[in-house]
């Protein structure tokens, strides 16, 4: 389910946008890409992806929200 | 550089935690300080037992928090990394910690050796701590309001330690230097050029993120950092020619103080629209320290403007008081209490594994416990505010101050321990998952 794939963290107090993605890629399947968007760039989170085994990319839109792209591998 | 690479160079979490801990007992020093030198420690700003107690509360209490929070900040929030961060926080700690208490009693003994020895403790920590620190601000790919205020401020620290350098070599060697126009420079380079842009780059960054507030207006953001540093370096050229231009200077500092009352009133109108109504301890302590900015700001302004204001020997002390137990402590207590719950939470995270739930940040320090060190530090502002007209006030204010940072280091230290309990747990978790089901013993 592709909208099931989304977390929206800009009205959320930290750390919750991370506990919610670090919570959803448990179930990521293989292939699939998980979608946070926030209001400034997670350098904490990149890290834990890093040793959990997930690559990511980022981009910032012009209206400031940082789209963070998660998959597995 | 690559972002990824931010948090495992990130300083382990004893490397913020050991300033946390130690910059409340300075502030519990200078509660018990009042108790004992009482009306004396603020009969005027100029006596060595009102600089004493000065120093204990803006280097042993605002400054100790200050570094450790900006050596964490740095890579949680910018992706900058600090070089050798345990070689830069143990020369820091050490050389602030001793330089105070060196610096105080320098004061209080004016025994020239003590100046003398506190120069070369805090002039050679802090000039190190600010070089690692501006280093790794101009190293980090990251860009914004923040990261340019930072920068300012950091430049904002190097002048506050060269003139508090060259005051206490001036005590130490007997030079004949003008003390009253540096001390006036020092004071607002420490308070202004330093603290206040630390205070407005960290803003740009928690308070839209913690209290899910839009924001900082553009206009404030982008130009805060910089028309405050340059008001502030003409205002001190000012005191340089013979005559000095004293109606430029004092335009130069009414500019000055206009900066901060905008930047408070903007914070606390971004507050009133935050998407969260509820009242929680840290944007109490924000509003208090809002409110007191704008306080100061506007006794600055009077004492410029108004010659009886100036003349009141009780004005620098209202100001002192308002910026230092009024704005930077409250704030500090604040941020104190999201960074460290925050800080344990992220740690845990590394200890445990996917699948492990790590506790809740609301689980790491009790927040009737915060709300209590709130009251407790708002009485000691009104009461140190009131002993200006009634001295006799220092006393209970001495005894609320230093109840409020006993306060604030009991609940720093429950936030430790319960980082090194839920560590213990966690780790005890991941080891019972790794080892193989066993038949139960027959």
């Amino acid at each position: 389910m592709g909208e099931a794939r989304v977390i929206d963290g800009r009205a959320m107090a930290p750390p919750e946008p991370m506990e919610k993605t670090l919570s959803a890629l448990q179930t990521l399947p293989d292939g699939e890409a998980l979608t946070l968007l926030l209001r400034g760039k997670p350098f904490p989170l990149y890290a834990i992806l890093k040793t959990r085994g997930f690559s990511h990319d980022t981009q910032t839109r012009p209206d400031g929200t940082v789209e963070v792209r998660i998959w597995k591998g | 550089m690559q972002p990824g690479l931010s948090f495992e160079q990130a300083p382990p979490i004893s490397v913020p935690y050991r300033f946390f801990l130690t910059a409340p007992l300075f502030g519990i020093a200078a509660g018990l300080f009042l108790l004992w030198q009482g009306p004396a420690a603020i009969a005027s700003r100029w006596s060595p037992l009102s600089l004493a107690l000065t120093h204990l509360l803006a280097v042993g209490f605002m400054l100790m928090a200050m570094c450790g929070a900006m050596l964490q900040v740095l890579p949680v929030a910018a992706g900058a990394n600090i070089w050798r961060p345990l070689l830069v926080t143990r020369l820091t700690h050490a050389g602030l910690t001793l330089g105070t208490l060196l610096l105080v009693a320098g004061f209080l003994a004016e025994w020239p050796l003590l100046f003398k020895l506190a120069v070369a403790f805090l002039t050679v920590s802090l000039l190190f701590f600010a070089l690692a620190v501006l280093l790794a601000l101009l190293r980090t790919p990251a860009v914004g309001p923040t990261i340019v205020s930072l920068r300012i401020a950091v430049v904002g620290l190097f002048v506050t330690v060269i003139l508090g350098a060259t005051l206490a070599t001036a005590f130490g060697w007997h030079l004949s230097l003008p003390l009253t126009h540096l001390t006036h420079v020092h004071a607002a380079w420490g308070l202004g050029g330093w603290s206040l842009l630390l205070v407005a780059g960290v803003g740009y960054f928690v308070v839209p993120m913690f209290q899910l507030t839009p924001s900082y207006p553009a206009w404030l953001s982008r130009s805060y950092a910089w028309a405050l540093f340059c008001l502030l370096l003409a205002w001190s050229l000012a005191w340089l020619p013979d005559p000095r231009p004293q109606a430029l200077q004092t335009l130069l500092a009414c500019l000055a103080a206009l900066l901060p009352l905008a930047f408070a009133v903007v914070t606390l109108r971004l507050q009133g629209r935050r998407r969260r109504k509820m009242v929680e301890p840290t944007l109490l302590f924000w509003r208090l320290g809002a409110g007191s900015l704008i306080a100061a700001m506007a006794v600055l302004l009077l004492q410029q403007l108004l010659p009886a204001v100036d003349a009141y020997v009780g004005t620098p002390f209202v100001i002192g008081t308002l910026l230092i137990v009024g704005v930077f402590m409250p704030l500090i207590s604040g941020m104190l209490y999201k960074i460290m719950p925050f800080l344990n939470w992220l740690h845990l995270q590394k200890t445990g594994k996917p699948g492990l739930v790590v506790p809740n940040i609301r689980d790491m320090i009790p927040e009737a416990r915060m709300f209590m060190q709130f009251r407790l530090h708002l009485a000691a502002l009104v009461l140190l505010l009131a002993a200006v007209a009634l001295p006799v006030l220092v006393y209970p204010a001495g005894l609320a101050l230093a109840a409020s940072c006993l306060w604030l280091e009991r609940n720093l230290v429950t936030g430790t321990r319960n980082f090194i309990r839920f560590g213990e747990e966690l780790k005890a978790a991941v080891a019972r998952e790794r080892q193989p089901e066993r038949p139960a013993a027959a």
